[in-house]
């Protein structure tokens, strides 16, 4: 049965050529922005090595202080603050204090080298799960002796030293001296949490003022014991905030925020919603919408495609229905022709993310971009394919089959 | 075995009302071989599709076997038409993608059999229309008198107790035509099918048991 | 004939309906492509008041405080830093010339201020620069003067705007030596020079009123600049970066320096500035290529449902020319419906004041070019269907009874 249906809609899709190419490319370019759009959302949000530990881990990104005037602001955390007062949260398995990544300048025989530089503490390296390819991380007794020591990236060794083994050598950056200790893969720009291209302990800083500020330019990572826990973190960092002692309450009053996550933050970011609870979910609906939208004109095409080829079938609909097919046959006769349309421009439309992807990380518009379609994606682009065929498949089949034998063999649609 | 009663079918659009059958009333027994005759224009065709339930009256009922078809399920009637009604038409309506095998098992498609059940069946049937040298052609291959056994092959490989044909022989020269006329002959002697056949050829009609005449929509003596 | 169209559109309207829309759509975006297109096309080729060539910028950080403008103490024990900086900076023999400014060039950033005259109020993009600036970014002087160091004892700011504020602000009348500062402000501002021309953000930039105001070295903790330019001479290699680099971090201890070149700055601040033009452009040619595979679709629905229609038209004498044109005139026309109400939609927005940086010349083109995009791909999506129609036989039309 299924191999007289194929079989027909193969011959069909072939008899007109040009429209089954239109039908096909219109699918499979629909899904290549789409399947874009995942792989980019993937990759820049869904937990990925080397954040091994993400189902258990918050972070404190920004927060909200407020002057006595009314003025108020949103930053990163100085180290002060977090030090004090997440450092000392009750109940979490560890915490890790990190600075946003700076631009920092190395010279190299005259020439300028940039790197992004990011200052950590021990805990950091614990937290993430970091697959060195030399050496191993700085500690948290390297932090507290003041170490010059650096874990760099793949890229800077081969910036700086060729690509050779490069551990216990010394590495120049903005002015200071480091030894390597560790080297790591690339790390994409697009995972805030772990990127740089260069790591040295927080305590190798130029000054020492960060550890008095405030608000400054870091960042926290807590680790829960268990994912049950999050719930109790986040409110209890909440009622931590409520609790801080500022030096200078004149100039600050008072700090709100939340431990969250990097989909939070996101969330957040695109929804100007800084205060209460995460808007994630909300931002994860909008953009479903889009996606489906986005599906909304192609499908209404594809109806329009298959009202037309069907309509030039009449013919044999007539026939069918006279020798015995019933209403609901012929609706299945034709899904199955619009599927196996559709599931060929879904390959295609596969084959060709695969290369937009490939050329999107090697372009180098993103640093260390690392596209990849995983088993997830591949999941959503299987179902929006399918969507596509029977939501484009039914309407006009259904249509279709509805008509006497007699009507639809006169050719009348 | 059919009964049609005070059947009327009316094609409306949106400005003119044509009229194609008018109060007819007619009763058609098991195994008759009956021909259906008049001017173009009378109904005829229409006639044969609401025999063979190609089409619904605008008014009126149709009877199969007691039971009043014209208020069943589209699912029952599909049945019907599987098992009941083989249906040949005027200007054949073979599906060109399809060889002639593969048409020929259509009527079998929407059956429960195995792939090897339906070859055995659909090639006893070409061989009764003997085309059975043409098995894998396709339709644009044969001639219109091959063609024409095709779709007779078709409507009998579900051995139907009703057959309808619509001018079976209207577009073969005349041997041809008298060859198709045998067929239909020994399928009503010998499977006792009933058959009801519209023609504008007298001689054929005369062939038949007897011949309801139709005129403007009406059924005339 | 056009009459004939429109009925025959307007009787199935149901199936139209869905065309009309998405042109509608897909017109708005693709308008806002090119319009954005073409408004960028125009400032590109404005010329930009100043040169890039051999220019190296210098960002300076403070180590110690982030947001040391809090502190006023921390500011008082790094006082003259600038003035430091500035004179380590000409020692050098391959420095040409050296200035120092808090805006930097080629960035979002920017600082504006509202400019008075007899009782006119005008907004500029505003940037303090101390003297030799003029030299490091090789301006042009139309009337007046620059900065001098005499300026240091006026009892009054001495300003220096661009061509199009003077318009703006004195029309006809000669700006120099007039005060724009607002009229409860003690001290005066007066106009002392006109240049040509200073767009900070670069080609892509809408075009500006421009005021520069002066920056005195004079010792105050007010003098620190974020951004120093320095004029290097030509060829000198990347390698002196190094130097300088070292000279800085000996002169100024708790600070941070980034130098680079501006024609590096420039040219990825070009790349950032295109980013919603790229995404936009993105998004409607998706659009264009659905409408356009749309509007295939619905004329061959059109043809297949009127085969018997066809085929008599032929029977009846009808050429092959005369099928092409119903079907391209009815597309037209459903065409056209979409794009006039797109037109109205678009029309209300300089009425609203939105995106009022954009001149009416651009508007037109925008408008113009959108237009004869859609209707060049609606004639070419319907050239394949119509061709097809063409093909159809009287007698295969009217086959039966």
């Amino acid at each position: 049965m299924l191999k007289n249906y194929l079989k027909i809609a193969f011959k069909v899709l072939l008899r007109r050529k040009f429209f089954t190419f239109i039908s096909l490319f219109g699918i499979s370019l629909t899904l290549v922005v789409l399947m874009v759009g995942v792989a980019f959302f993937d990759h820049s949000l869904a937990p990925h090595p080397p954040e091994t530990n993400a189902g258990r881990t918050l972070g404190v990104f920004l927060v909200h202080f407020t002057a006595p005037g009314g003025r108020d602001s949103y930053s990163f955390p100085g180290y002060a603050l977090l030090d004090r007062y997440v450092r000392t949260l009750p109940n979490v398995e560890k915490v890790s204090l990190y600075t946003f990544p700076t631009t920092a300048v190395s010279y190299k025989d005259g020439m300028p080298i940039t790197s992004y530089l990011k200052r950590t503490d021990g805990e950091f390296w614990q937290i993430l799960g970091f697959d060195f390819l030399e050496g191993g991380p700085f500690t948290s007794q390297d932090e507290k002796d003041g170490n010059f020591v650096a874990v760099i990236n793949q890229t800077t060794r081969k910036k700086f030293f060729g690509g050779e083994p490069v551990v216990d050598k010394f590495i120049e950056v903005d002015g200071q001296h480091f030894r390597v200790v560790g080297v790591v893969p690339d790390v994409p720009m697009l995972r805030i949490v772990p990127f740089s291209d260069i790591w040295v302990p927080i305590s190798t800083s130029k000054t020492d003022a960060y550890r008095k500020q405030f608000i400054g330019s870091f960042m926290a990572m807590i680790l829960a014991r268990s994912p049950a826990d999050l719930d109790m973190i986040r409110a209890e960092y909440r009622s931590t905030l409520t609790r801080v002692e500022f030096p200078d309450p004149k100039d600050i009053s008072k700090a709100t925020g939340e431990a969250e996550t990097l989909l939070d933050i996101v969330a957040r970011t695109f929804l100007l919603d800084f205060e209460g609870k995460s808007p994630a979910r909300r931002f994860l609906a909008w953009l479903i919408l889009l996606m489906v939208l986005f599906m909304v004109l192609p499908s209404i095409n594809l109806i329009n495609i298959n009202v037309s080829r069907i309509r030039e079938r009449s013919s044999e609909i007539g026939v069918r229905k006279a020798f015995g097919a019933s209403s609901l046959t012929l609706v299945g006769q034709f899904v199955v022709e619009n599927v196996l349309l559709t599931l060929v421009g879904g390959l295609i439309g596969f084959v060709l993310s695969f290369a937009v992807l490939h050329l999107i990380g090697s372009s180098g518009l993103i640093p260390y971009a690392q596209f990849q379609l995983n088993y997830r994606i591949f999941f959503v682009g299987l179902g929006i394919t399918l969507f596509f065929g029977l939501f484009s498949g039914v309407y006009p089949a259904w249509k279709m089959s509805r008509l006497h034998p007699a009507v639809a063999l006169r050719g009348r649609g | 075995m059919i009964r049609l009663t005070n059947v009327d079918k009316v094609y409306r659009t949106s400005q003119i009302e044509t009229v194609a059958l008018n109060n007819i009333n007619m009763e058609v027994k098991e195994g008759e071989f009956i021909s259906v005759m008049g001017p173009s224009g009378s109904g005829k065709s229409t006639l044969l599709n609401v025999l063979g339930l190609l089409d619904v009256p605008t008014r009126g009922t149709v009877r199969l076997n007691g039971g009043e078809v014209t208020s069943y399920r589209d699912r029952d009637i599909a049945r019907i038409r599987n098992r009941e009604i083989g249906f040949i038409f005027q200007t054949y309506h073979l599906i060109s993608d399809l060889s002639v095998l593969d048409n020929v098992e259509i009527p079998l498609l929407y059956r429960r059999l195995w792939g090897s059940e339906r070859r055995k069946l659909a090639l006893a049937a070409l061989e009764r229309v003997g085309l059975s040298s043409r098995v894998h052609h396709f339709p644009s291959q044969l001639s219109g008198g091959q063609q024409q056994r095709v779709a007779i092959a078709r409507a009998i490989v579900g051995m139907p107790s009703i057959l309808l044909a619509d001018e079976p022989t209207g577009n073969l020269d005349s041997q041809m035509g008298d060859e198709i006329m045998d067929i239909l002959k020994s399928l009503n002697r010998e499977e006792k099918t009933t058959v009801m056949m519209v023609t504008h050829d007298p001689r054929l009609a005369a062939m038949t048991m007897r011949t309801v005449r139709l005129f403007d929509g009406r059924q005339v003596n | 004939m056009a009459k004939h169209l429109l009925k025959l559109v307007w009787n199935r309207r149901r199936t139209n309906i869905l065309i009309v829309i998405e042109i509608f759509f897909s017109f708005l975006v693709l308008f806002v492509a090119v319009t954005l297109g073409a408004y960028y096309a125009h400032n590109y080729r404005q010329p930009l008041g100043f040169s890039y060539e051999n220019v190296w910028n210098i960002a300076v950080g403070s180590l110690l405080e982030l947001n040391f403008d809090r502190d006023r103490d921390a500011l008082g024990a790094r006082a003259n830093i600038t003035k430091r900086l500035l004179a380590t900076l000409r020692d050098f023999p391959e420095v040409d010339a050296a200035a120092a400014m808090p805006e930097p060039i080629f960035d979002i950033s920017k600082s504006t201020q509202t400019v008075h005259y007899k009782g006119r109020r005008v907004g500029a993009t505003v940037n303090a620069v101390t003297d030799t600036f003029k030299d490091v970014m090789g301006l042009e002087l139309v009337r007046g003067r620059w900065f001098e160091s005499g300026d240091d004892a006026l009892s009054w700011d001495p300003v220096v705007i661009n061509q199009r504020l003077a318009q703006e602000l004195f029309g006809s009348e000669d700006p120099l030596g007039k005060n724009i500062a607002p009229p409860d402000e003690g001290r005066e501002s007066r106009v002392v020079g006109i240049i040509t021309e200073f767009r900070e953000d670069g080609e892509l930039a809408g075009l500006d009123n421009y005021m520069f105001t002066r920056k005195k070295l004079t010792g105050v903790a007010d003098d620190f600049a974020h951004y120093i330019v320095v004029k290097v001479r030509p060829s000198t290699p990347t390698a002196f970066q190094e130097k300088l680099m070292a000279r800085l971090r000996a002169v100024g201890r708790d600070f941070s320096y980034e130098i680079k070149p501006l024609p590096q700055i420039r040219k990825s601040f070009l790349r950032i500035s295109m980013a919603p033009l790229i995404a936009v452009g993105i998004v409607a040619a998706f659009l264009m290529i659905m409408v356009g595979l749309g509007l295939v679709g619905v004329v061959w629905q059109n043809v297949t449902q009127r085969t018997t229609e066809i085929g008599l038209r032929r029977a009846l004498g009808g050429t092959a020319g005369s099928i092409y044109g119903q079907i391209l005139g009815e597309l037209i026309v459903i065409t056209s419906i979409g794009l006039l109400i797109g037109t109205i939609v678009v029309a209300q927005l300089p009425m609203l004041g939105v995106a009022s940086f954009l001149s009416i010349n651009v508007y037109l083109t925008g408008l113009g070019m959108s237009l004869a995009l859609i209707y060049l791909l609606t004639v070419l999506c319907g050239l394949y269907p119509s061709m097809l129609a063409t093909k159809i036989q009287p007698a295969e039309a009217l086959h039966y009874e």
